[in-house]
């Protein structure tokens, strides 16, 4: 081994990373924000407050019920408001006046089962909303003597609670993969063409910025529905395979169950992919190597995945980020997404009208920048 | 040959200029360029060959002055389909074949048909190798494909920068061939180099230094100008009286 060769590969390399400032600078300063960024979410994650609608069909022992669980649900922020019945306390719940209602049923013998209905859309943010009012509801019952713990039944709005963690997960895990594949794919590829020196040819011909920008958009999307029909079909598809010979029975696909069609879904990741098509090509601007494509990763998708309830409920995200979960294309995404697995919302849903009208807003709006980063002026 | 003409020029710079911060690639040129001839624009690496071409093909916009091709006031988009530009990388798509390269240069030219891809790997003699991957070509072979889709639309004005840079001599001959063969046709051509032995190919020579040209003429003019048989020392010589009257 010979030290000057040593020294000579060494020095080489210190060097070339030196030099390549944004490298350098994404480097070092992509992980902090990075890190900083979930350790925030951790810590200043909030259990959130809860809006409470009852039904009180229990009488006077409901009323006390009632009032022990405004002491302790208010002493964390929340509400507790009484209404006539359970379609009055459904509609708050569509209208988003309350994330919970709580129906007390009428007094008969033993144990009372108490029903708490979340929204249903959001299967993890449900759960804390559930353990907040499960613990108010246990020391209320814990305080008075002599009356029998309730059972509480847990119910939604729309679609059914599952235990099946992939109901949640599967949506937004869809969503994201998409958008991440098809961002890369494109942010390389239109690199090359920047790079290559076949952006400035083609640019030598009477093709048009938006010519481009729509035949890039019109070949990946291909690629992204061949993409997205596959993830669709693994994750919501389930084939038992026969036990062959030695090899025992086993099933191929993730039979995550839907409630919504798997066409309506198709079409709010494509609307998601459009939009990375032209981020893609975006974002190749400020890239000179695919390395740089590679490192926009943590700048641009990861706060996606972190802000977009794929791994933390929207709700529990500190207040000073809502904004910032507003303008992430892959929270519209994931609820759309979650509006047609779980809700089984179809296009008259307004929720789902609104999630493809900010996908498309958004696919519009980077397809527009795009073009504009391609000039004849081209380096 | 004189290349002044009162017929239209193929090609005219008008006063072109082009800035970059603190540097003036293109400084101020003015010429008229006849239709169907070979002209060379020679010059050291940096000196503003591909700048001046880029102008010229509206690729870029001048920070002063202006340029017309066959007439029509550069940048035009529509004016791009009487053009031809090879550039100096090959600017081909490795991954696709040699057909699929300049089948899609036609599309972007709008060119319809498979007749022009046809003839455009003929003049190359591609055309046995139509069906090969293109980032499997030889350099030289990559070089005759990027000329084919620069000349697939049979534009009137062919803009080649450095077109022979990295090929063998053989390869030079022929490209030099099918230069001459264009012309013969009316096509008018362009090119850039810094290899002083391929001047004598082109039918009018402009020696581009710092961003201006400081020479122009046939080889033979500009050698009795400069007093030299060598078109090399011409080039200094001419260059160092260039700097020293600035």
């Amino acid at each position: 081994m010979s030290p000057l060769r040593l020294g000579a590969l060494f020095r080489r390399v210190v060097a070339e990373i030196r030099r390549d400032r944004p490298s350098l600078a994404l480097l070092f300063i992509a992980p902090v924000l990075v890190t900083g960024l979930l350790t925030f979410i951790l810590r200043e994650g909030q259990a959130p407050a809860v809006d409470a609608v009852v039904v009180n069909a229990m009488g006077a022992p409901g009323g006390q019920i009632e009032s022990a669980l405004r002491t302790a649900l208010e002493a964390n922020g929340g509400s507790v408001r009484e209404v006539a019945d359970e379609a009055a306390a459904s509609q708050a719940l569509r209208d988003d006046q309350a994330s919970v209602a709580v129906v007390l049923p009428q007094p008969g013998g033993g144990a009372p089962t108490i029903r708490v209905i979340t929204y249903g859309l959001d299967l993890s943010g449900d759960a804390n909303q559930l353990a907040a009012v499960q613990r108010a509801l246990l020391g209320t019952f814990a305080g008075a003597s002599g009356v029998p713990l309730p059972r509480i039944e847990h119910d939604t709005l729309f679609g059914t609670p599952s235990d099946d963690p992939m109901a949640n997960f599967a949506p937004a895990m869809v969503g994201f993969f998409t958008y991440f594949f098809v961002y890369l794919l494109t942010g390389v590829s239109f690199l090359r063409e920047r790079t290559g020196g076949t952006l400035e040819r083609l640019m030598a011909t009477p093709v048009t910025r938006g010519e481009i920008v729509i035949g890039y958009t019109l070949g990946f999307v291909l690629f992204a529905v061949l993409q997205v029909a596959i993830l669709l079909g693994w994750v919501l598809g389930e084939v038992s395979v026969p036990s062959i010979g030695p090899l025992p029975e086993f099933s191929l696909g993730l039979g995550v169950a839907t409630a919504g069609s798997p066409l309506l879904a198709f079409l709010v990741v494509l609307m998601l992919a459009l939009g990375a098509v032209s981020l893609g090509i975006f974002l190749s601007t400020f890239a000179r190597t695919e390395l740089q494509i590679i490192q926009f990763i943590p700048l641009v998708l990861v706060p996606q995945f972190l802000l977009s309830g794929v791994l933390f409920p929207v709700s529990s995200l500190p207040d000073v980020i809502q904004p910032f979960v507003k303008i992430m294309p892959l929270n519209y995404a994931v609820d759309g997404l979650r509006q047609v697995f779980v809700r089984g919302a179809d296009l008259s849903v307004p929720e789902l009208q609104v999630d493809l009208l900010v996908l498309a807003g958004v696919a519009i709006f980077f397809a527009t920048i795009a073009s504009l980063t391609i000039r004849r002026d081209v380096a | 040959m004189s290349s002044e003409s009162s017929v239209k020029p193929a090609i005219r710079a008008v006063d072109l200029t082009k800035q970059f911060g603190d540097l003036r690639a293109v400084d101020d040129i003015s010429f008229d360029l006849a239709a169907s001839r070979i002209y060379g624009l020679l010059g050291p690496n940096g000196s503003g060959k591909t700048t001046l071409i880029r102008l010229l093909t509206g690729l870029a916009q001048p920070s002063g002055g202006h340029a017309e091709v066959l007439g029509v006031p550069m940048p035009s988009r529509a004016n791009l389909a009487r053009i031809g530009y090879m550039t100096q990388s090959d600017g081909i798509y490795p991954a696709l074949s040699v057909w699929e390269n300049v089948r899609f240069f036609a599309a972007a030219y709008g060119v319809r048909g498979t007749d022009p891809v046809r003839q455009a790997l003929d003049i190359v003699q591609l055309a046995d190798r139509a069906h090969s991957i293109s980032g499997t070509l030889s350099g030289g072979q990559r070089r005759r494909l990027s000329l084919a889709c620069a000349l697939v639309h049979r534009p009137p004005v062919l803009f080649l920068d450095e077109p022979t840079v990295g090929i063998d001599p053989l390869l030079r001959v022929q490209f030099w061939g099918y230069f001459r063969d264009l012309a013969a046709n009316g096509t008018t051509i362009v090119v850039s180099s810094h290899v002083m032995d391929e001047a004598d190919r082109c039918d009018e020579l402009m020696f581009v230094r710092s961003g201006r040209v400081i020479a122009r003429g046939s080889g033979d003019a500009i050698r009795e100008q400069a007093g030299t048989a060598d078109l090399e020392q011409a080039f200094l010589r001419l260059g160092e009286s260039t700097a020293a009257n600035r």
